[in-house]
Formats: structure tokens, C-alpha cells, sequence
């Protein structure tokens, strides 16, 4: 036997040389290949097992081999009409009334539409309606549909579907967790949502392209709010033939259909060429789900877009990089604080927390810390926000002063344990908060504690208002003042975390949701905002800018900061100018 | 004398059933018990407490643990592990197998590099042992062996991609050339110890009298060495390929970071951070069944090679 045996081992080892030769050569010749430098990035022949359903791009990109031929300068990526930019691996399906994450909704967002939809500039226009009639008061929305929009698959759309989806949208049966959040002041979707009616009161169709929407208030930011994703029309065929399957490859009427999605590796998306607004120019995007060296990709000119890393961040700022030339700041609508639980010592006192507001200097953290390429938040909106005012201002670093401040409270001789909570993982805390952390013990004397806890535990925690003080941060849903002040500062809102009630705020933000003339709906806001402030719930710290990597090739590339179709409107440069 | 050996397999197999069925519920406990929830991270800012409750009645979270455990392993029996709820609920098939093909193809690449480069320079080490060359040559592959991962990950392709442009760094499935690049940084570290075994295994063999034997009958030194010490010396790499199997679908967690791979190791960082219950559990338990496995496979190419485990374990066992 043992002869047997060792000539089975024999000849099993003998095999993995073999194998080990085979895959040598294969792998050598294969490299081989590559290193010519003359072959496109991503030869189409090397991508049969993933072009399944459309084989328009191998047969475009055949075509367009030839004039590749050149150096890898003008080929690479810039030699093919698809944009190659990185995204996050979606937190939700593709259904737009599930979507609450960014990343989801800026994929959703690309494949499905609504009534209406935000330009580059973050203005309310037309997508399936044409145009809208508002009467009685602001309270009724009559919208008149487009007769040329269709779904992916050709089907026309009609105010029929566009009731079907909002319907769907408030039905408890789908739970979404933003219907009421967007939708809620739609007459009639609450008792829908609580299982009190079968449809929305509120949603009539009054001919096959007239669709009528009353709301139970007046409020002016309704069609910003339809612009989010759980207002998008989805197909009602396609879902009731496939409830469970149907988002991955949904029938939407956007720019852009799935293509393939593969779960922490890709997702691409291609044109719908009946797309009402304009198909989009390109052949095919492409978001990298994989996370990985994206810089390196990029400046191996592998990728279209990615974000600078941080310790490139300060020679790209520099200029001294040679990644500089293709950087774009990009100031995205959102910013970040530091939360006060307004009912717990010590920060029932306004005193303390203006005391901690005057303590910190987010000037020098900004400089140290982050090569200055934050912005000091100098109020609660950020600066691209429609509706944003300069006039608004915070406190400024003033040690002084923020001693005063705490020597005059109530906590002045007893100042009790405090806690500052934050979102993450074991290790250091953020510098930035063991910078504020410094500068309290300096200014006030005062030791803070830094604590970590986990995401979902935090998030938990906040709503049930357990923390002392928090570190968080907020990004807008839509482009409007009411998205940040109501949402997080009025009274009654659930997002209201700091327990702040303040009833001429409530009695400002009320008034601005229902105005019809945005400059004096604006005033109301800057008004509320210099209130908040000064109150100080929260000490808005920076606003944030995102840094991206671009390719000189990429045409009309922009991030308007919120959610909004933007790929339609990308161009490659392929000329290699 | 094949009887004693298939009711020993049959045994060792059936002892698996317990210690799966206890890691099993051990990890279900640790996930269920954490204070963590995995509709929490879902809905995240957007929490409400009714639609948390529908969804917690949609995945079955509400129910008392004991009946939650026994449905799992209900639908486990239908061979339904489940769904994803970070993956907006693809099966957990269908989110772990696409990542346990990508790994399994690196691992195979990966230990075809390792022994296919190990072996030889074990064998050629041994040979010139004595000489400069053979502290050179296992001293350079030591040398290599003790770059950590997360260095050479960072710097392979600074030098290969940005600096050479022999390769790009693009992920574009196992079978691209692409892969050369990241398959390289995780195996040659391994070369080193292979070459090492097989040293010392050249070294021993070439001390039997057989060997001596081979060499007093006047056959050739090439002879003697590839016919008579190399295929002895090769036996205790059976047991070392063996030992590197499970690892083999274990991925390379820095390397599928750093390349972006989608494969195994990533996928579990990523459950556990976003706390997706069943694919956490799927993959535990695929790793759990394959190590056992792997363990008898090994088990059992111990008592081919030495008949005195066998005995032992057949009476014992």
C-alpha cells in the first residue's frame, strides 16, 4: 500500500508543478500583454463573464480600439467614453422609497425620477411634470406631466403611476423610513402610513397627465421635498410581477439604467437614450464599490475621480504635488458640531455652553490639523445652501471671555463629571476633539471626558437624549434652510436631539415653512439661525469641503453637494488634448 | 485494515455535527447579545420606532433567542442561510459566494506560488549548503517573509504600477492580470518558510543509507537527487499544503483592502461592522466546516504516512 499511497503523493505533487508552470507562463505572457501599454484599460474581450445582458459597449469600444493605438497618455482612461469614479457600497437596495443613506440615493437617483428634480445650481425644475400650478393658498399643487416620459422598458408614464408610487410609497406594508419625513404633509399619507385608509386622500389624478396634490399645510419647501428620492415613480408591472427581485434591475424613468451591481465591487449603470431631459453622453459610469489604493488608481490613470488621500492632502494644497493639478474642492452641504443636552447639568446653564463655545479655537485646528482646508463654521447653514447669509455669525475664540462666562454660571464651583460622546471605533479620539478637549482644560479649567461608542449604539443613545455633549454632524436631504433648522433645532422635530425649545424659534420657523416669498422666508431663517446660535444648543464647528481628483479628460464633472442627477451631464475628452 | 480507516473518517465526521452545532450557537449568541442592532444601523438618523418594530418583525428579531436559533437552523436544513440586511436582502449565498470564489481562486494561486517557489529553493539550498549561497539565498526570502503585508501592499504598487507601469492596480476579476500584482504580495512572504521545510527535509533524506545506497551503486548525482532524495524529501509537504488549505479561502484581509478585491475577508470586516447578522453567521459557520475538514483531511494523510495514528486513533477514537 505504502508504495501505492507514495505514488498517489507522487503524482499529486508532480501535478501542482505542472500546475505551478502552467500558471507561471500564463500569468508571465498574460503580464506580457499589459505592459505595452498600448491596450485600453479594460480590453472588452477580458470582460466576457460580466457583460451578461448588453453587448453594445464591447462592440463600441471596439470601434474605438483603434485611434487607442497612440501612447498611454491620450489612451488609458481617458481613451474610452465611460466614466470610472468610485462610490459606496449601497446601504439599501435600489428602491427609492427604502433609500436613507447618500450613497444609495446617489445611485437611485440617477436611475429613477420624480414630478420634479434639483439642477446643478440646486433649483426645483421640471422632470416628469412639465410644470405645476400652486392655489389655494399654497395648500394645492396641480402638476402637469410631460406625455413623452417612459420607463426604461418604453412603457409611458401616466399620473396613474406617479399616485401608484406615492401610494406605495406610504403604505405600512413597505415600511419606508423617510415617507413621513418627505411626504408626511401630502394629505392623507399618514392615515395611509398608520393603516387607516387604502389610499391617499390627498393624491387625485384628475386626467391620464394632470395629477393633484393637497397638503395639509401650506408649506413652502413642498417641491424641494419631492425632489427625494421617496417621491421617485416606480414601475407598479414590474413590481408586482417580481416583488422580491425587481431591484436589481428596476424600471425607472432616469437618466440611467443598472447595468450590473455586484455588492462591495461595482456598480454600473448605462444610458437610457429615451431619457426626456437628455440622454447622458456617456457610454457606461462605472463606480468602484472597492474601496483600495483609489489615488494610486488614479494616478495610475485607472480611475476618472477620487478623493485625495489625507496625508497627500497637504501637498496637493501645496501645489508641490503632482496631483495638484487635477485637485477640486469641492464644499459640500452639510457641517458638523458639537450637540449640548440642554436639560442635564452642566449645560442647563446658556452660560456653560457659551463659555464652551468661546473656549475652543477652530482657527488654529483648522490650520493644524487640517491644513486649513475646512471652513470654520461661522453659522449653522453652510455657504451653498440656498438661503445661506453671511450676516450670521458664531462665537469667536475668546479665553477670556469664556472664563467670565463660566466663572458667572451656576457651575462655576461645582462643576460636575463631563462626557463628550462620539461615533467610532477603540483608539485615539479624533485630533480635532482631543484638540477641544485641550483647549477647554486651558481656557476653563474644565476636564472633559472623550468616549466612543458604536454607530448603531449611538444613534440609539441620541435619540433617547442620554449624552451629556456630542460630537455629530448633519447633511442636508434637500437644498433648503428648513432642512437643518427645523429639522434639528424646532421643538417638536424628532431629530431634535438637544432637547433646545426655544418658542420664538418654533414661532420663526413655523412662519418661514409656509411663506410664499423665499427673501422674506430667507429672513426668518437668518433670524432663527442667529437665535440658535446665540443660545447655543450646539456649537457649529466646520463646514465641510470634500477633496477631489479629477481627470483633466472629464467634462462638466460637478458635486453639487446633495444628492442630484448629475452623470447625464458628464463628457469624456477623448481626443487626449 | 480499510474498514478501521472509513469507521474512523465516519466518526471524526460525525464529531463535527457537535462542535459545529456548538459554534454555531455560540456565535449566534455573541451576535444577538452584543448591544448592537442590525436595524438600528439600517435606519440609522432615520430611526422610528414603529418602522423599527415592523423591520425587527420582518427579520424575525423580535422573537425570544431560542426560537430565532431553531428557525435559523430550520432554514439552515432548507440550505437557506438567510439574508443580507446590509446588502438589502441578497440571500447570504448570494453575497458570500461570489467573495468566497474570489478568495479561494487567489488562495490557489497563492499556494501553487508559494510551494512552486518554496520547494526549489529548498532543494537548491540544501544542495549548496555550506557554501555563501545557502544563508544568501534562505536569508533573502526570510528577508522578504518579514516585510509585513500592510508595507508591501502599499508599496508594490507605488513601484510596479505608478513607478515600472508593468501592471494596473484595477480589480477585474480573479482570472485578469491584474491580480499578478496582489496574489504576489500575499504569497511571497510564505516562500521562505517552505523553503525552510524543504531544507531541512532535503538534508535529512540525503543522510539515508538508502540515499548512500543510490550513490554507491554509481547512479548519477542527478539521479540520486531528483529520483531519490527530492521525492522523499517532498512527503512532508503533503502535510504542509494541507495545513494551508483552510487558509486558503481565508482571504488576505489587508491585501483585499488595499487592492480593492471583493473577497472573503473583506466581506466579513464589512458584516460585522455594518452588524449583518446572518452573513456574519454564514461565514463563521463556512469557515468552521472547512477547517474541521481541512483538520480530518490532515488526519488522515498522517495515518497513510504513519500507521501508528491510525492504530491509535481507530482504538481510541
Amino acid at each position: 500500500m505504502s508504495n501505492r499511497t507514495l505514488g498517489l503523493m507522487m503524482g499529486a505533487v508532480a501535478l501542482l508543478i505542472v500546475a505551478v508552470a502552467v500558471v507561471f507562463v500564463l500569468v508571465l505572457s498574460g503580464g506580457d500583454g499589459d505592459d505595452g501599454g498600448d491596450t485600453p484599460a479594460r480590453p472588452a474581450s477580458d470582460s466576457a463573464d460580466r457583460d451578461d445582458a448588453a453587448d453594445d459597449r464591447d462592440a463600441a469600444s471596439d470601434e474605438r480600439d483603434e485611434p487607442d493605438d497612440g501612447d498611454r497618455t491620450t489612451g488609458g482612461i481617458c481613451g474610452e467614453n465611460r466614466l470610472v469614479t468610485f462610490g459606496d457600497d449601497p446601504a439599501t437596495v435600489f428602491d427609492p422609497i427604502q433609500v436613507g443613506d447618500a450613497s444609495t440615493a446617489e445611485y437611485t437617483a440617477e436611475i429613477f425620477g420624480g414630478l420634479v428634480t434639483l439642477n446643478l445650481d440646486l433649483e426645483v425644475v421640471p422632470d416628469i411634470a412639465e410644470r405645476w400650478e400652486i392655489t389655494d393658498g399654497g395648500r394645492v399643487y396641480t402638476f402637469f406631466l410631460r406625455n413623452d416620459v417612459v420607463f426604461h422598458n418604453g412603457r409611458r408614464v401616466t399620473a396613474e403611476d406617479v399616485k401608484y408610487s406615492l401610494e406605495r410609497a406610504a403604505d405600512p406594508a413597505n415600511f419606508s423610513p423617510t415617507v413621513l419625513d418627505y411626504l408626511g404633509d401630502i394629505v392623507g399619507v399618514r392615515d395611509k402610513f398608520n393603516g387607516r385608509a387604502d389610499d391617499i386622500s390627498g393624491v387625485q389624478v384628475v386626467d391620464e397627465y394632470t395629477l393633484r396634490i393637497e397638503l395639509t399645510e401650506p408649506i413652502s419647501y413642498f417641491l424641494q421635498q419631492l425632489t427625494y428620492t421617496v417621491a421617485y415613480v416606480v414601475d407598479r408591472e414590474q413590481i408586482e410581477d417580481d416583488p422580491n427581485n425587481w431591484t436589481r434591475r428596476p424600471n425607472g424613468t432616469g437618466p440611467f439604467r443598472v447595468k450590473t451591481f455586484r455588492p462591495l465591487e461595482e456598480i454600473v449603470l448605462i444610458p437610457n437614450d429615451r431619457y426626456h431631459l437628455g440622454p447622458p453622453r456617456v457610454d457606461e459610469v462605472v463606480f468602484s464599490l472597492s474601496g483600495g489604493s483609489l489615488s494610486t488608481r488614479f494616478q495610475n490613470d485607472e480611475i476618472h475621480v477620487a478623493l485625495v488621500p489625507a496625508v497627500e492632502l497637504a501637498g496637493v494644497l501645496s501645489g508641490e504635488s503632482e496631483l495638484s493639478e487635477f485637485y477640486r474642492p469641492v464644499p459640500q452641504l452639510s457641517f458638523f458640531y458639537l450637540g449640548f443636552n440642554v436639560n442635564e447639568p452642566p449645560f442647563d446653564d446658556p452660560l456653560v455652553r457659551q463659555a464652551f463655545a468661546h473656549a475652543i479655537n477652530r482657527e488654529a485646528i483648522n490650520e493644524v490639523l487640517f491644513f486649513d482646508a475646512a471652513l470654520v463654521a461661522d453659522g449653522i447653514l453652510p455657504p451653498t445652501l440656498p438661503g445661506y447669509s453671511e450676516a450670521i455669525s458664531t462665537y469667536p475664540y475668546d479665553p477670556e471671555r469664556a472664563a467670565e462666562l463660566l466663572a458667572q454660571s451656576r457651575y462655576a464651583d461645582d462643576m460636575p463629571r463631563i462626557v463628550l460622546t462620539f461615533s467610532g471605533g477603540g483608539g485615539d479620539p479624533p485630533d480635532n476633539l482631543q484638540a477641544y478637549q485641550q483647549q477647554w482644560r486651558e481656557a476653563l479649567g474644565v476636564e472633559v471626558e472623550i468616549e466612543a461608542i458604536e454607530w448603531s449604539a449611538y444613534l440609539r443613545e441620541l435619540r433617547r437624549g442620554t449624552f451629556q455633549m456630542y460630537s455629530a454632524g448633519w447633511i442636508a436631504d434637500y437644498p433648503d434652510p428648513e432642512n437643518f433648522l427645523g429639522k434639528l433645532f424646532s421643538g417638536s422635530s424628532r431629530l431634535n436631539h438637544t432637547g433646545y425649545a426655544s418658542e420664538r424659534v418654533d414661532a420663526l420657523l413655523d412662519e418661514a415653512a409656509t411663506l410664499g416669498d423665499q427673501e422674506a422666508r430667507y429672513r426668518l431663517y437668518h433670524e432663527a439661525e442667529q437665535i440658535i446660535i446665540d443660545d447655543a444648543p450646539i456649537i457649529p464647528t466646520f463646514w465641510t469641503i470634500s477633496h477631489y481628483l479629477v481627470r483633466e479628460c472629464v467634462q462638466n464633472w460637478v458635486d453639487p453637494g446633495t444628492i442630484v442627477p448629475k452623470y447625464r451631464y458628464i463628457e469624456i475628452d477623448t481626443s487626449g488634448e | 485494515m480499510s474498514q478501521g480507516l472509513a469507521g474512523y473518517v465516519i466518526r471524526r465526521l460525525l464529531w463535527t455535527v457537535p462542535v459545529i452545532v456548538a459554534i454555531s450557537i455560540l456565535v449566534f449568541l455573541l451576535l444577538r447579545l452584543a448591544p448592537q442592532d442590525p436595524i438600528d444601523s439600517l435606519l440609522g438618523q432615520r430611526y422610528d420606532e414603529e418602522i423599527a418594530q415592523r423591520l425587527r418583525a420582518k427579520y424575525g428579531y423580535d422573537r425570544p433567542l431560542h426560537i430565532q436559533y431553531l428557525k435559523y437552523v430550520q432554514n439552515l436544513f432548507q440550505g437557506d442561510l438567510g439574508v443580507s440586511t446590509k446588502h438589502g436582502d441578497f440571500s447570504v449565498a448570494e453575497v458570500i459566494i461570489p467573495k468566497i470564489r474570489v478568495s479561494a481562486g487567489m488562495g490557489i494561486m497563492a499556494i501553487i506560488l508559494v510551494f512552486g517557489l518554496g520547494i526549489p529553493v529548498g532543494v537548491y539550498a540544501a544542495l549548496v549548503r555550506g557554501s555563501f549561497l545557502d544563508p544568501l539565498i534562505i536569508g533573502f526570502w526570510l528577508l522578504i517573509d518579514s516585510i509585513p503585508v500592510f508595507v508591501s501592499a502599499v508599496v508594490a504598487p507605488w513601484l510596479f504600477a505608478l513607478q515600472l507601469g508593468w501592471v494596473d492596480l484595477t480589480y477585474e476579476g480573479v482570472l485578469h492580470p491584474n491580480i499578478i500584482l496582489p496574489v504576489f504580495v500575499m504569497s511571497l512572504p510564505g516562500v521562505a518558510g517552505v523553503a525552510r521545510l524543504m531544507r531541512a527535509s532535503v538534508i535529512q533524506v540525503s543522510n539515508e543509507e538508502y540515499v548512500r545506497t543510490a550513490r554507491a551503486k554509481g547512479l548519477r548525482e542527478r539521479t540520486v537527487v531528483v529520483s531519490h532524495v527530492v521525492r522523499n524529501a517532498l512527503l512532508p509537504m503533503i502535510t504542509a499544503i494541507g495545513l494551508s488549505l483552510p487558509g486558503l479561502f481565508a482571504g488576505s484581509l489587508f491585501v483585499e483592502l488595499l487592492f480593492g478585491i471583493p473577497g472573503i475577508a473583506r466581506e466579513s470586516l464589512q458584516a460585522v461592522l455594518g452588524f449583518d447578522f446572518d452573513v456574519v453567521l454564514g461565514l463563521v459557520l463556512f469557515g468552521s466546516v472547512l477547517f474541521v475538514l481541512a483538520n480530518i483531511l490532515i488526519d488522515i494523510a498522517y495515518g497513510f504516512i504513519d500507521p501508528r495514528i491510525r492504530i491509535t486513533a481507530a482504538r481510541g477514537g
